[in-house]
């Protein structure tokens, strides 16, 4: 399938957004809100679910599509007809598509399995997800885990779309990966010229604190993104 | 028939640098408007005074090189007090519109750089009182130290013919801590005696201004200069790179108010009054110069690209040895043979930025085609920076009393022009080089101009190696500001037919 590369797992995933208000505020617009209450990066729910590499949140308002003019059956004839009647004009003209409803639109790169990383979704934020998804149609039948994760699949888009940016190794990987490169950074730039001896010295201290083979010791935190 | 420009409808600044036409002094003044009628009447006789792009002494009925110069240039309020209609104005550049100020974040002239601390010119200037706001730029450029008195004499004579109609703003700072001095004055620098092309940090300046269609230039100088071809030659960029009404790279016209008319032939000029701090640079050049293998000369030029006694670029003589043949040969070339030594290099050896570091000011400001890292991605080489050039302009200020402080009157005023302030201009400050991801290179910034200082993560730089060498890359720790802006603006500088139809009120977008 052509979102999972390796360990990786690139989900999109459109919730039709119901027609109605809650207490004055269209559904779409009250969805919008609830998401620009959530914080950003380390602040986010989501740097609470395990193996998110990458996740982003949008309200999809339309996808607005017209014709090209006169491309229809019997375009042409429709000009030349137009003469006649202004009924063959306005056929001839370019026609619109929208889309029906508005959409939470979710997307996201995760590392594994995904009905594992939506359970773990789940037990981690499921007020969250229960405020974020509460006017979306279908939503109502979702009870717990189980249920959340057979919607998610329901809405799924079948669509390999993945952020640049990580590979697929696990998150606790990825992170202590960018701890590394900038520790390893500073160290090159704090102990440049040091004769070998002291170098091998300094290096070997600096190993014992970075711990790279063990990814529970120092790392960055997940969301992290400044050192 | 070969694009020839219409020389006498463009103002001389535009094509020409001055100080390298032996005029190695300048001042610039700066005025605000009160009364658009008596606006209209000096600009009427300023633009009699300015001075065009015409080749001196050439062709039947020669013009002869005058003994100083005038242009003038305008800010978006200076050209509202003027009273242009609104329907041109509204067609102007949102960034012109709203100025330097304004635009600090995407600029990166925060800290020590940001307005609050500019010189009061620019910190009062469209700030709360518009009496002080800055509306047009007037520069003298003069041959000897007479004639930029005589120049300037004829300027306050017209100010003062307007009777309070024009003022002339004070609030440049000079020298002896004086803040409120009424003109800007820059000078070319010398060394025993003579005139050089050097800044305060002692690099040679001015070198490898970009060539264009139209512009009377010989045809050799287009190398290094122009664009490179995929074929390894190069032509000349397109007028509408740096000219409005003209054809640019992307075969369009650049975006340009109306009517026609008022932005032909012009163009948009960034002013920026740069503070060197020359304590500090000649502090890290000695300390990192120490330590750095290849010495302190070496390391100085790896900040800028080009050695700093005569400009020789690091790609073309990237060592001691090299540098001393280069050197040879460059005394014994012919002037355009000089001009294509210093200009006419490309990156095509040299993208690991083992000789001309990544973080290095001409790679920088200029990438060439280095930008390409996968050969024959695009149709010409370098079409990542064809449209990112800028013509520079400017003279250094002031002089270095106490080469060990950063503090005293000395810096340089840098003028930039271009059809795109946003495009060409504000991209490379803020992309290039406040920033360094187009780069690899992380979040370095270009050594010289960026705005380092950061202390929760110190500004950092990699002086590259070749890839086969066994040496260690040498990395710039922590580099401090080096250069501190003062000030500035951005302003439109109308052709000579733009110039008499605002001066008789008759700009008609109709």
């Amino acid at each position: 399938m052509g979102n999972v590369s390796n360990n990786a797992y690139a989900l999109t995933c459109l919730s039709p957004i119901k027609k109605g208000h809650y207490s004055g505020t269209a559904y779409s617009d009250e969805v919008r809100r609830r998401l620009q209450q959530w914080g950003l990066h380390e602040q986010s729910p989501m740097a609470k679910v395990p193996q998110t590499y990458l996740t982003r949140f949008f309200v999809l308002d339309d996808v607005y599509y017209e014709s090209l003019p006169g491309t229809d059956f019997g375009g042409t004839w429709y000009d030349i007809l137009s003469i006649f009647s202004d009924r063959f004009r306005r056929a001839a003209l370019p026609k619109e598509d929208h889309l029906e409803s508005k959409y939470l639109v979710w997307c996201c790169n995760l590392h594994g399995d995904m009905d594992t990383y939506l359970r773990a979704m789940w037990h981690s934020i499921g007020d969250d997800i229960r405020s974020l998804w509460e006017f979306c149609y279908g939503f109502e039948d979702v009870k717990g885990a189980d249920t959340f994760v057979h919607y998610i699949k329901q809405c799924q888009l079948s669509a390999s779309l993945f952020f640049v940016g990580s590979n697929d190794a696990s998150l606790e990987e990825q992170l202590k990966g960018l701890y590394l490169k900038q520790e390893f950074s500073r160290f090159a730039a704090e102990h440049q010229g040091l004769p070998p001896a002291e170098l091998q010295q300094a290096y070997r201290a600096f190993i014992e604190r970075v711990q790279p083979q063990n990814l529970a010791g120092p790392s960055w935190r997940p969301g992290q993104s400044r050192p | 028939m070969k694009k020839q420009l219409d020389l006498m409808d463009i103002q001389g600044n535009v094509l020409r640098a001055y100080g390298r036409y032996n005029f190695p002094l300048a001042r610039y003044v700066f005025i605000n408007i009160r009364d658009g009628a008596r606006g209209r009447d000096f600009l009427k006789r300023v633009t009699e005074r300015v001075t065009t792009a015409v080749s001196w002494g050439e062709g039947p009925d020669p013009i002869q090189k005058p003994l100083h110069t005038l242009n003038v240039a305008f800010t978006y309020q200076g050209l509202k007090a003027l009273e242009l209609p609104r329907a041109s104005l509204i067609g102007f550049p949102m960034e012109f519109v709203m100025g330097m100020r304004p635009r600090a974040d995407i600029l990166g002239d925060d800290k020590r750089s940001a307005p609050e601390h500019w010189d009061p010119i620019w910190r009062d200037s469209r700030h709360r009182d518009r009496h002080k706001d800055v509306h047009a730029w007037l520069a003298i450029n003069a041959q000897t130290p007479a004639a930029l008195h005589d120049g300037y004499e004829e300027l306050l004579q017209l100010v003062h013919d307007t009777a309070g109609g024009v003022l002339v703003l004070t609030g440049h700072r000079g020298d002896d801590g004086k803040e409120n001095l009424a003109y800007q004055d820059v000078h070319v620098l010398f060394e025993n005696g003579k005139p050089t092309s050097k800044e305060h940090f002692g690099y040679t300046d001015g070198i490898g201004d970009p060539v264009f269609e139209g512009m009377p230039s010989k045809p050799e100088r287009v190398v290094g200069r122009g664009k490179q071809m995929k074929d390894g030659t190069w032509a000349p960029l397109e007028t509408g790179e740096f000219i409005l009404g003209h054809r640019d790279e992307a075969q369009e016209y650049p975006s340009a108010p109306s009517p026609q008319l008022l932005s032909r032939n012009g163009t948009f000029m960034v002013y920026r009054k740069l503070h060197e701090n020359v304590g500090s640079f000649n502090q890290l050049v000695e300390e990192e110069g120490s330590k750095y293998p290849g010495g302190k000369e070496l390391l100085a030029a790896k900040f800028v690209g080009r050695w700093r006694d005569n400009g020789a670029p690091l790609v073309s003589a990237p060592d001691a040895t090299s540098k001393a043949a280069w050197d040879d040969r460059f005394s014994r070339a012919a002037p355009l043979e000089k001009d294509r030594m210093l200009s006419g290099f490309t990156y095509n050896d040299d993208m690991q930025g083992g000789k001309c570091p990544f973080s290095s000011h001409i790679r920088r400001i200029n990438p060439r085609a280095s930008l390409e890292f996968n050969k024959d991605a695009f149709d010409t080489p370098g079409a990542l920076s064809n449209r990112r050039r800028v013509l520079r302009r400017g003279l250094p200020y002031g002089q270095v009393n106490d080469p060990t402080r950063d503090d005293g009157n000395h810096g340089i005023v840098i003028m930039m022009l271009n059809a795109s302030i946003s495009r060409q201009f504000e991209f490379v400050q803020q992309q290039w080089i406040n920033y360094g991801n187009d780069f690899h290179a992380a979040n370095e910034k270009d050594i010289i101009l960026g705005n380092h200082g950061d202390d929760d993560a110190p500004s950092r730089a990699v002086i590259q190696v070749e890839p086969d060498s066994d040496d260690a890359p040498y990395i710039l720790k922590k580099i401090p500001r080096l250069v501190e802006t003062r000030g500035g603006d951005y302003f439109f500088v109308p052709s000579m037919t733009a110039l008499r139809m605002m001066a008789q009120g008759i700009v008609d977008p109709t």
